[in-house]
């Protein structure tokens, strides 16, 4: 097998990619065959954009994204992952060579459960404001502090850790940036319940928890840098995808939109009104995939693109006006759950579960302010508390 | 207790008070989220009796109401949820034996406590409105699961369940529509008082946390949508209590009007507590915060008697237009 496919030989790509999905994937809108994961990292398609010492094919983007549409065609996963997996991303480009060597291949393959280890309850927006603490023992760093919103902890091996490690620094340049093990006495798990009455975030206490030096990504007080990296990657995600309804309606083409289809059942088609707002929401969708595809034509020519920071608040608002034109289909009906009323029980968790992306990861709010000043360059809001040694900041 | 009587004349023990009255005591209603069968039975269905004026069971049912020792449900093919519904009434026969009611009604709003049932079914005659036992034979309550889980929903099947008609001195239709009236009326003051509320919560809230060394209310991204919020809520105050007012003294205007509360404070109680999650972030999406609670209340109050969008046809069509 080559692990360098030449520029301009798109159709020979194509035609390996098909030959390997035809050989090992079971067939159209199947499961995952259990191990499935670690054969496409074996076969280099999990990161193709990646060199080829980490299973990669140093490929552009223009052929990464021939690899991916066409596990798109069959639904299968694991494709992508050099611009998908958070995760894998950030330890290769900022992690020590020991801690890429142990779980680079293992988060690739799904191996390695993962949380987010950012928000305290002081700490949300104003992530730079954390007050849990990294002090350095040795080989390894002591961890004490509370963490709270965090997902999937429960079953985390690592979590994606910031602390503070110098509390004379100005906020931002006292923070390190750690893959904490969480299978360990020092951390304790508590689940959080939600709106949606599912329990996936946490809160986390953590009372000398011990991460090892290699552990840390960066330097220790450069943890803010490497979090920007990660919060790229995670914001770029959440502006490509969100989670449909819980019971999973997978990918679907335009021509199936599930909210055409949902109108369709309910014979909601019919209504010049509801047309209109369907319409609205289906060419919200699509303006966001024609500017997803220009914000890595602009890439691929090496300009940054603003376009790129614009996914994830225009994700929000999708879901958002999405739900909404829902219940007025649904009309009375939506006032019933559960699983005797599946329409309105996904679409009462659809506008519930809307907020997860306005406010995970980073709030619609900051996003524009992001927008505002990164990418308009408007002048940026005075911060009172940049400069001032952490000790000094006023907190919640 | 007397608020059990607040739509029960005073003659039959209750404190007979007007749209007025019960709109403002919906307003502390929809602020404190009161649950339970208030604007069903003690609104709806003590209005509905009122206004049909059967002197025997009004004086018999009326002064319990007001004493809350007696709940009531009605049961009114397309009120509940009116506009989106178009099923067909019960049908209501005269047997040797008494009345006898077949049929279905969807969307009975606290009907499962209730320990009688106004049913409006149709007789040879038109509608007519039947007093139905809770535990009248043949009358089966499936209830619904609901996502506002402070509103209790059922249908009802009626098979051949024995009734008792119900007089009434004017249209049967007209009694509807007037208690009706009351019910919008009394909704939006729940709606106008739930958004106060929760937007006084959230203004506290955006004074007291600190995020970047400031409070979060100081950011314009927050002052802005604060004051937006605030414009809904006055407004919806405004329409609830022009309805109410215009409705206690018999207005010729007042259809209008009830429209117009309906559709502006419907949609103001979901503006308000959906953007209130925003800007309270994360802590507002845990269970244990009351913002969702608000929400799932706006949400169903919104589909209550009539969407907003059906309310703004009625007033087009109130306006002549
Ligand atoms: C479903 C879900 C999952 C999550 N998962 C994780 C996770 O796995 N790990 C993790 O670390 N965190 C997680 N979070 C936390 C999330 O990142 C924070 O909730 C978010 O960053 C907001 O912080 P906060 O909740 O403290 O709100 P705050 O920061 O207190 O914000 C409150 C309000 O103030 C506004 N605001 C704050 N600052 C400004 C400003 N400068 N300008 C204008 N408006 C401002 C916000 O937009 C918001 O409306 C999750 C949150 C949710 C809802």
């Amino acid at each position: 097998m080559t692990s360098q496919t030449p520029r301009g030989s798109q159709e020979a790509l194509r035609d390996e990619v098909r030959a390997w999905l035809h050989a090992n994937w079971p067939g159209r809108d199947r499961e995952a065959p259990h191990g499935w994961l670690a054969k496409v990292v074996e076969g280099r398609w999990a990161v193709p954009r990646w060199p080829a010492v980490w299973m990669g094919r140093d490929l552009d983007d223009e052929h990464a994204r021939i690899v991916e549409s066409e596990f798109a065609a069959v639904g299968a996963p694991g494709a992508g992952q050099d611009r998908t997996n958070l995760w894998a991303n950030t330890l290769l480009a900022r992690g020590t060579d020991a801690l890429k060597e142990k779980l680079v291949l293992p988060l690739l393959r799904g191996e390695v459960g993962m949380c987010l280890l950012y928000s305290e309850p002081g700490a949300g927006s104003d992530l730079a404001s954390v007050r849990t603490r990294a002090d350095r023992q040795g080989d390894h760093f002591r961890v004490n502090g509370q963490k709270v919103w965090t997902s999937f902890a429960a079953t985390a091996d690592y979590g994606m850790l910031i602390a503070r490690t110098d509390w004379d620094a100005p906020k931002h340049k006292g923070i390190g940036f750690f893959f904490l093990p969480m299978k360990q006495p020092g951390v304790q798990v508590r689940p959080l319940r939600q709106i949606t009455g599912e329990s996936q975030f946490n809160e986390v206490f953590l009372t000398d928890a011990v991460c090892p030096q290699e552990n840390l990504l960066g330097e220790a007080t450069d943890g803010w840098g490497v979090l920007q990296t990660a919060l790229a990657y995670e914001r770029s995600a959440m502006g490509e995808a969100a989670r449909g309804p819980r019971r999973g309606m997978g990918q679907s083409a335009p021509a199936d939109d599930p909210l055409i289809a949902l109108a369709r059942e309910a014979g909601a088609m019919e209504d010049p009104v509801l047309r209109q707002e369907i319409a609205k929401v289906v060419i919200l969708k699509r303006l966001n995939t024609l500017n997803a595809t220009r914000a890595k034509a602009d890439m691929r020519q090496g300009t940054s693109s603003s376009l790129m920071s614009l996914g994830k608040l225009a994700m929000s608002r999708i879901l958002h006006e999405e739900a909404r034109v829902r219940t007025l289909i649904l009309g009375a009906e939506s006032l019933l759950d559960g699983p005797d009323h599946p329409r309105a029980d996904d679409t009462n968790f659809l506008t519930l579960n809307a907020y997860f992306t306005s406010i995970g990861g980073g709030t619609d709010q900051i996003q524009r302010n992001i927008i505002g000043e990164r990418v308009l360059g408007l002048p940026k809001e005075p911060e009172i508390d940049r400069d001032v040694p952490f000790r000094a900041v006023r907190t919640s | 207790m007397g608020v059990l009587g607040v739509a029960v004349p005073e003659r039959f023990g209750g404190i007979g008070g007007d749209a007025v009255l019960i709109e403002a005591l919906m307003e502390e209603v929809g602020a404190a989220l009161v649950c339970g069968p208030f604007l069903s039975s003690a609104v709806f269905a003590a209005a509905l009796l009122e206004n049909l004026g059967d002197a025997e069971i009004s004086a018999k049912l009326l002064p319990q109401m007001a004493a809350g020792s007696l709940i009531a449900a009605v049961a009114v093919q397309d009120a509940a949820a009116a506009g989106t519904q178009s099923g067909v009434a019960p049908k209501a026969r005269q047997k040797a034996s008494g009345w006898r009611i077949e049929g279905e009604v969807a969307y009975v709003i606290h009907a499962d406590a209730a320990h009688i049932l106004l049913v409006a079914a149709e007789t040879s005659e038109g509608l007519r409105v039947f007093l139905v036992e809770g535990n009248a034979h043949g009358l089966a309550r499936s209830p619904l699961s609901t996502f506002d889980k402070t509103l209790r929903l059922s249908r009802l099947r009626f098979d051949a369940t024995p009734a008792r008609r119900i007089e009434a001195r004017r249209e049967t239709t007209e009694a509807l529509a007037n208690a009706l009236d009351l019910v919008r009326v009394a909704l939006a003051g729940e709606q106008a008082g739930g958004a106060r509320r929760v937007l006084d919560i959230t203004v506290d809230y955006a004074k007291s946390r600190i995020q970047f060394g400031r409070p979060i209310g100081s950011f314009q991204a927050i002052k802005h949508m604060a004051a937006d919020l605030l414009l809904e809520v006055e407004s919806a105050t405004s329409a609830a209590r022009e309805a109410a007012r215009l409705l206690s003294m018999g207005s010729a205007s007042a259809g209008a009007a009830v429209s117009l509360a309906a559709s502006a404070c419907g949609d103001a109680f979901v503006k308000v507590t959906a953007d209130a999650i925003q800007m309270h972030g994360g802590i507002a999406f845990t269970w244990d915060h009351d913002a969702h609670l608000y929400l799932r209340r706006a949400r169903a109050d919104a589909q209550l008697f009539g969407t907003p969008a059906f309310h703004r046809e009625q007033y087009l069509r109130a306006m002549g237009a």
